[in-house]
């Protein structure tokens, strides 16, 4: 098999593998910054919590209106909101650690679906359901797999210097400017829309990992903040370009595959990461002269 | 995901139930009978007409194959007088649950003197390695997703090597009504002219409907019989009307899909000039459209291939289902 | 003299205990006041009472016109989270948050006073070194180059010379006398008695409630020290309600 046949002709023969890369490549622009700020925000697990609290709420929105791109995306982004905004305000304004509030929030949340899920008494697997596909990505769903990533960009832009600040220096920026809250209220909600979005493709819980995977990898190479941004990004769009490829060649499913090539791209991170991976710690290395 | 714990309340039902069981003929008279599954239930009716009550597990639109049986499906059970199930590995949970009951009622395989036919036809040699591989996804994604279904599936038809989808072919309803009237028959010695001549009228208007699809397709030119489904249960019809029934395997209700897979199908559509896809009543239908955009087959709706519909729905009963099914199938494949 | 900043019987405290109990007083424009007193003492809130953080359970601070928004604070830098990856230049420049704001570009006229501002400390060439490679000492100059963008009429610090060696502090000692003769108002808790009536011509010896404020040289006598210590560090759940 040449190079030619192995990386490109599967996405010029096929448009559904185009679609699906250009879906992938969508859904890694947002969540290459926002896993990037969950980590360093010491957030990690964050990520997984919404995507338990948005569950419910999509499942809901299929209840009432069947498989509707719309309906299922409105009920999880609202209850991924509800939940987002009701922990972060109870972490702002209580003395109620944001963990410990996220987490009440989304259990309820979970709960709570599981609970309207049940009285329904649906016969149809919604766990299947729930599980995306990246290869039927129509027309809408990529529109709005696209617009909610130009939304999270634009909206990183605006709030990126106080979400900086906030990060580095919560009693600074709250010193000088009360945007600290909103801004990890607006944070919130871009991580609540992207792992909607990526739902439709993925799966809210595979959405995680395109979002954290490449994250993690990123910080054994880089040590600056744009730097990681961009660095993640790549890695979770390579990632998912090479789980498409994995997935036509080997005949894998797609969404699993693209998030354990991400796996993957960790694990060697782990051992082989110049900045602080296991090797560089074990390995004696030349210093500088003082 | 609940299932476990329905089994629990099952059993738990089995000790509770059989005090509570009713007599055999329920007050307004009629004779109590479940059928497993709605179009099971629905020849049932046919043939008892007024004299007996027909209850039917798995309702319309809903999917035998993963079915969890709820307690109240027990109850059912403990009062019937005859269980009326399609057999052929259809339902696997049928006789656990009939065993959990303790019901008394006989249990009558409706497939009886059906020819079975292997599940994996060599009309489907497309797909003999595919099949295996399905098995694969199967296990490995339920592993730690659908942990259990697993016994139901498994237990199921997927299963035996045998296609339980016995009824697509008409030919063979009217043996389900003949093992139905016999059965009500035995049951219930005093109904015998009432269920002879239900048999009778319904066997003469499959006749006409066996008639009716036949004509249906025959009008359609012989090379484009050809679809792609989602599901693998139309084989009987194909063998008795003479349509190319070929399922995209990977892409059943069970598994994830993988790129391979898909590539494959829309390969062999275009290889092919496969004319229609068809999406059935209970699957996945995002990534059916995406196969239909790309090869440019006609998307023909649903076809109703495991439940009928609800009764505001197109096919409320078996002929209405084999009548929309044909008519489907026509408008999408003649030019 | 004007009053740059005036409390009425103020009090400060978390979940009702209070650790500023019953203010009362002014600093004026221009002074440079330090705040001594034991661990507990209620120092550190006070300045989070007065850049408003936390808000007072009883009585209120008076800024006389000037916002919160224009205070310049320097935390203990405990509080700043060195592990975030970015550069010297970029935490310097977060001074220029009252200019620039969310949109507004860094000109060259602000890239000037960033380099300006990093100089001052004595950090030309560590730009573009990532926070967490910073020693101690480092850092704190780090965040007096940031107060100096900041460049503001009140100046809140809270121990800002903890755990520096004695060139550092002098440098940065130095920077805030610079601030004292452009007029600035400047309050700074202080442990280190020597150095305040070195350098403080003002103090406020507390313990929960003043002990003594005013000259330095007056407020920290033998007297005074010792009445600080017998007052600051109980915290009694069965204390009764203050009727005052």
């Amino acid at each position: 098999m040449t190079l030619y046949d192995a990386l490109i002709a599967p996405f010029m023969e096929f448009e559904f593998m185009r679609r699906a890369l250009i879906g992938v490549f969508a859904l890694a622009l947002g969540a290459g910054p926002l896993g990037v700020f969950l980590m360093l925000r010491r957030m990690s697990l964050t990520g997984d919590a919404m995507s338990h609290a948005i569950l419910p709420g999509a499942a809901i929105g299929f209840l009432f209106a069947g498989l509707n791109l719309y309906a299922m995306s409105l009920g999880g982004l609202i209850a991924g909101l509800l939940v987002a905004v009701g922990a972060g305000v109870v972490a702002r304004a209580t003395e109620l650690k944001e963990d410990a509030s996220m987490a009440a929030f989304y259990l309820i949340s979970l709960a709570l679906g599981v609970l309207i899920v049940s009285l329904r008494g649906s016969n149809v697997d919604l766990l299947h359901v729930l599980f995306g596909t990246v290869l039927g990505i129509d027309d809408a769903t990529l529109l709005l797999i696209a617009g909610i990533t130009t939304i999270t960009l634009v909206t990183l832009a605006i709030i990126w210097r106080p979400l900086v600040m906030d990060c580095v220096d919560p009693v600074f920026l709250g010193s000088v400017s009360r945007a600290g809250g909103p801004s990890h209220i607006i944070f919130l909600a871009l991580v609540v829309l992207n792992l909607v979005g990526g739902f439709h493709a993925l799966g809210t819980l595979l959405a995680v990992g395109l979002m954290m995977l490449p994250a993690a990898t990123s910080r054994f190479f880089v040590r600056d903040l744009s730097a990681l941004v961009a660095l993640s990004t790549c890695i979770a769009f390579c990632s998912g370009m090479a789980g498409l490829l994995l997935s036509y060649h080997m005949g894998t499913p797609s969404g699993p595959s693209i998030v354990l090539v991400a796996g993957v791209a960790y694990g060697l991170a782990v051992i082989f990461g110049p900045a602080g991976g296991v090797l560089s710690r074990l390995l004696p290395r030349r210093h500088l002269e003082a | 995901m609940f299932s476990r714990r329905f089994m629990l309340a099952a059993t738990l039902a089995a000790f509770v139930a059989p005090g509570l069981a009713r007599p055999a003929f329920a007050d307004d008279g009629k004779m109590p009978v479940v059928a497993t599954f709605s179009i099971l239930g629905d020849f049932v009716k046919q043939v008892g007409g007024d004299r007996v009550d027909v209850t039917t597990i798995v309702g319309p639109d809903a999917d035998s194959h993963v079915y969890q049986p709820t307690p109240a499906d027990a109850k059912k059970l403990t009062t019937a007088k005859i269980i009326f199930v399609n057999g052929l590995g259809f339902e696997g949970w049928a006789d656990r649950l009939a065993k959990a009951s303790g019901t008394k009622a006989e249990i009558v395989v409706a497939t009886k003197g059906i020819t079975p036919r292997k599940a994996d036809d060599d009309e489907h040699e497309h797909d003999h390695d595919a099949k295996g591989h399905e098995h694969d996804h199967d296990h490995g994604k339920k592993g730690h997703k659908h942990d259990d279904h697993d016994d139901h599936k498994h237990a199921g038809h997927d299963h035996g090597d045998q296609d339980p989808h016995a009824w697509q072919s008409v030919g063979n309803a009217k043996i389900y009504v003949s093992n139905i009237r016999d059965a009500l028959i035995a049951a219930d010695p005093a109904g015998k002219d009432s269920y002879t001549a239900n048999a009778a009228a319904y066997t003469a208007k499959l006749d006409a409907l066996d008639a009716e699809v036949k004509q249906a397709i025959s009008k359609i030119p012989q090379e484009r019989r050809r679809i792609i489904t989602s599901h693998d249960a139309f084989g009987y019809f194909a063998d008795a009307y003479g349509v190319a029934f070929i399922s995209p395997d990977g892409v059943s209700t069970e598994s994830e899909a993988s790129a391979k897979d898909v590539a494959r199908i829309i390969r062999q559509i275009k290889a092919e000039k496969i004319p229609a896809i068809f999406i059935e009543n209970v699957s996945d239908p995002r990534l059916m459209e995406r196969i239909a955009k790309e090869t440019g087959a006609k998307v023909g709706g649903a076809l109703y291939s495991d439940a009928l519909s609800d009764d505001k729905g197109p096919a409320s009963t078996y002929i209405e289902m084999i009548r929309f099914n044909a008519n489907a199938l026509s408008n999408a494949l003649s030019q | 003299m004007t009053a740059r900043l005036s409390f009425q019987d103020l009090t400060l405290g978390y979940e009702r205990h209070p650790a500023v109990h019953h203010l009362d007083g002014e600093v004026l424009q221009g002074d440079l006041l330090a705040i001594c007193g034991p661990n507990g003492a209620g120092k550190s809130t006070l300045l989070k009472g007065i850049c408003g953080t936390l808000r007072p359970l009883g009585g209120s601070i008076n800024l006389h016109g000037l916002s919160t928004r224009e205070i310049a604070y320097l935390p203990q830098s405990v509080e700043v989270d060195r592990s975030f990856p970015i550069h010297v230049y970029d935490l310097v420049s977060m001074g220029l948050w009252r200019r620039a704001g969310l949109f507004g570009g860094i000109g060259r006229e602000d890239r000037v006073r960033i380099e300006t501002a990093i100089a001052t400390v004595g950090l030309e060439g560590f730009e573009n070194r990532p926070i967490g490679t910073l020693s101690g000492g480092q850092m704190q100059r780090a965040l007096f180059a940031r107060l100096f963008l900041q460049d503001a009429q009140l100046i809140l610090l809270d121990e800002p010379f903890s755990a520096l060696d004695t060139r550092t502090t002098a440098d940065l000692v130095a920077l805030v006398q610079q601030w004292h003769r452009q007029g600035r108002t400047i309050l700074a808790v202080l442990h280190d008695f020597d150095m305040v009536r070195s350098a403080f011509p003002k103090t406020l010896l507390m313990a929960r409630s003043v002990v003594a404020w005013g000259e330095t040289a007056q407020v920290l006598c033998e007297e005074n020290l010792r009445k600080t210590r017998l007052n600051s560090e109980a915290w009694r759940d069965d204390a009764p309600f203050c009727a005052a």
